[in-house]
């Protein structure tokens, strides 16, 4: 498992990286309990909605501080608009890949960057805290990679069923009783949703 | 840069002694032979096979006819784990969750295969559960097995009491010991201890890799594992390198010497690094034993606020190796599971350093390392948002 230059350079020397003083949005996204945690700061140009400056803090592996480091790069001086459209896949490629286990790292960074967009649109009036529904376990879904191979378990089709009542979110996973990463994805898919003050039981079931 | 310059990783393989390779070379292209009878090449091999049979056996107070060559620790745990089980065919065992691999996966082997395991808990330090082991005695348990070492935090476990724990149950419990760590690093007499078989090695005492033996005492039975041709006995079938025990035999002796010399040279250098690193970097915890409860060799900390594949990563870049128990350094993004085990949380987890050292390290490469260490843990630290988080709570 090798690291490519592109991911050492930004681990060795990181563009962004710092407290912001008076940010005008914030957010932490994953846990120390996880091992990794990021926390991205946003200056924002209130009239011509243009993020002016952009800096963030990593607790985390070197691939972790490089995909931080690279979602910073990618959304400075883009429009709000522009950076919510910036996904786990363009850092990943923007650094020249990274090893399936790492997937995850990029997700986190990316993740970061759009809640703290979120962040930023809620406290301006320009969006409405969204409703925890179906559609919101599966984008959370769509964020939980595979590290065998770096790929999410949407696209991978290994989510059965997905069901959302009164709090209680029930999943049905198509992984096989010797799959060894049956815990991990269980423990991210938990640290995903447990986030939301709405959900109060996950159930995650295996065939 | 050259990898490796500073080499802190020596539980997991160390460099092989110039003594060492000098006494293997005649054996790799004059006197290969495998042992034989009648002809003057076999029984040479027979004679000086002996010699070194001898030479390893008066290391840990064993008869030479004791120590059977295997290709390293795992195949030496495998034939006792297993060759005892086989024998016995049903019953219990007992061994701790802070053990070695191939302990626990043995262990997990002979659950699937019908016996039962106890898995005893470790306190703070890794000192098994001495009062736990008496309970979990039953009488159908016929094996105890235990890391004399333990691989992560280096604790020295309680070898005479946990013998006269076992020699007082009514029933034989064979006594089976994983002393990859400890042999070379600890004075290890198996009638002192009570000891039935014991795996050792000898990459991790500067002999060759693809080498170790089992020690097994006169008298126990184990089953058969590996079926083959003989050339020795029943527990070695196959070839055998005569050239690689050589080299084993030779690090046997340079480090056996003078073994209190040998503890006392190595317990200097980490008593050494141990200080320099308090001294120097602040937020850090040792992991494990203190004294002369942990082996000589071994120094596990935590870094407060930052994670351990991020700072052995830089260190390599210095040239410098050691090791983390962070999940992210791991092929299975799991946190070390002795550190766990042993109440220490994830972020302790995830921020452990493992140093270990061996005769060819120096004070002045500690100091490189530390000093080295001291700078990328603050540039760390000063990426961390818990860090940041931590400052912050202090100025109120």
């Amino acid at each position: 498992m090798q690291y490519s230059q592109k991911v050492l350079d930004h681990f060795m020397h990181p563009h962004n990286v710092g407290k912001m003083e008076n940010p005008d949005a914030t957010a932490t996204e994953g846990s120390p309990a996880c091992g990794d945690q990021v926390t991205v700061y946003l200056k924002v140009n209130e009239d011509t909605k243009v993020i002016e400056d952009v800096s963030f803090l990593s607790y985390g592996c070197a691939s972790n501080i490089a995909t931080a480091s690279i979602i910073t790069d990618l959304a400075k001086g883009k429009s709000l608009d522009d950076a919510k459209q910036i996904t786990w896949r363009d850092a990943m490629e923007a650094l020249g890949g990274l090893p399936p286990v790492k997937v995850h790292c990029s997700v986190l960074a990316a993740d970061t960057l759009q809640s703290a967009i979120s962040n930023y649109e809620i406290a301006h009036g320009l969006k409405k805290v969204p409703n925890f529904s179906k559609e919101t376990i599966l984008e959370e879904l769509k964020k939980i990679i595979y590290p065998q191979v770096g790929e999410d378990i949407v696209s991978l089709k290994m989510v059965k069923y997905v069901g959302y009542n009164d709090g209680e979110v029930v999943i049905d996973l198509n992984m096989m009783s010797f799959d060894t990463w049956r815990d991990n994805i269980k423990e991210e898919i938990k640290e995903h949703l447990e986030k939301y003050p709405e959900v109060k039981k996950i159930e995650i079931n295996f065939p | 840069m050259k990898p490796g310059m500073i080499y802190l990783d020596n539980c997991v393989t160390s460099a092989v002694a110039p003594e060492v390779f000098e006494a293997m070379q005649p054996y790799f292209s004059q006197r290969f032979w495998f042992p034989g009878n009648f002809i003057s090449t076999g029984e040479s091999t027979r004679e000086v096979l002996a010699g070194f049979q001898s030479t390893v056996a008066n290391a840990i107070g064993a008869k030479a006819d004791e120590i059977h060559f295997t290709s390293g620790g795992t195949l030496a745990n495998n034939i006792a784990i297993k060759g005892i089980a086989n024998a016995v065919k049903k019953g219990h065992v007992i061994c701790s969750v802070v053990d070695y691999p191939d302990l626990l996966t043995n262990a997990a082997w002979l659950e699937q295969q019908g016996f039962e395991v106890s898995y005893l808990s470790a306190d703070d330090k890794a000192v098994i559960d001495l009062e736990q082991l008496k309970r979990e005695i039953r009488p159908d348990t016929f094996l105890f097995m235990t890391t004399a070492v333990n691989h992560v935090v280096g604790t020295i476990q309680p070898l005479r009491e946990i013998h006269e724990i076992l020699s007082k149950a009514p029933n034989k419990i064979y006594f089976h010991v994983d002393a990859g760590q400890a042999f070379g690093k600890m004075h290890l007499n198996v009638d002192e201890y009570g000891i039935d078989t014991m795996a050792i090695s000898a990459h991790k005492i500067h002999g060759p890799q693809g080498i170790g033996a089992l020690y097994q005492r006169k008298g126990t039975k184990l089953a058969q594992l590996i079926h083959g041709v003989k050339r020795v006995d029943n527990l070695q079938t196959g070839g055998l390198s005569i050239a690689l025990i050589a080299g084993f035999a030779k690090a046997v002796e340079l480090n056996f010497a003078d073994l209190d010399g040998t503890i006392r040279n190595l317990r200097e250098l980490s008593d050494y690094l141990i200080k320099r690193l308090n001294e120097k970097i602040p937020y850090i915890e040792l992991n494990g034993a203190e004294g002369e409860g942990r082996a000589p060799h071994n120094v596990n900390i935590s870094i407060d606020y930052i994670e351990g594949e991020a700072i052995t990563m830089m260190l390599d870049m210095h040239g410098i190796t050691v090791a983390t128990g962070s999940a992210c350094a791991s092929e299975g993004l799991k946190a070390n599971y002795v550190l766990m085990a042993i109440g220490k949380t994830h972020v302790q987890s995830h921020g452990s350093i493992k140093f270990t050292v061996s005769r060819y390290n120096t004070k002045e490469e500690l100091d490189t390392v530390v000093d080295r260490l001291a700078e990328i843990t603050e540039e760390l630290r000063q990426r961390s948002p818990l860090y940041t988080a931590f400052l912050k709570n202090q100025e109120k």
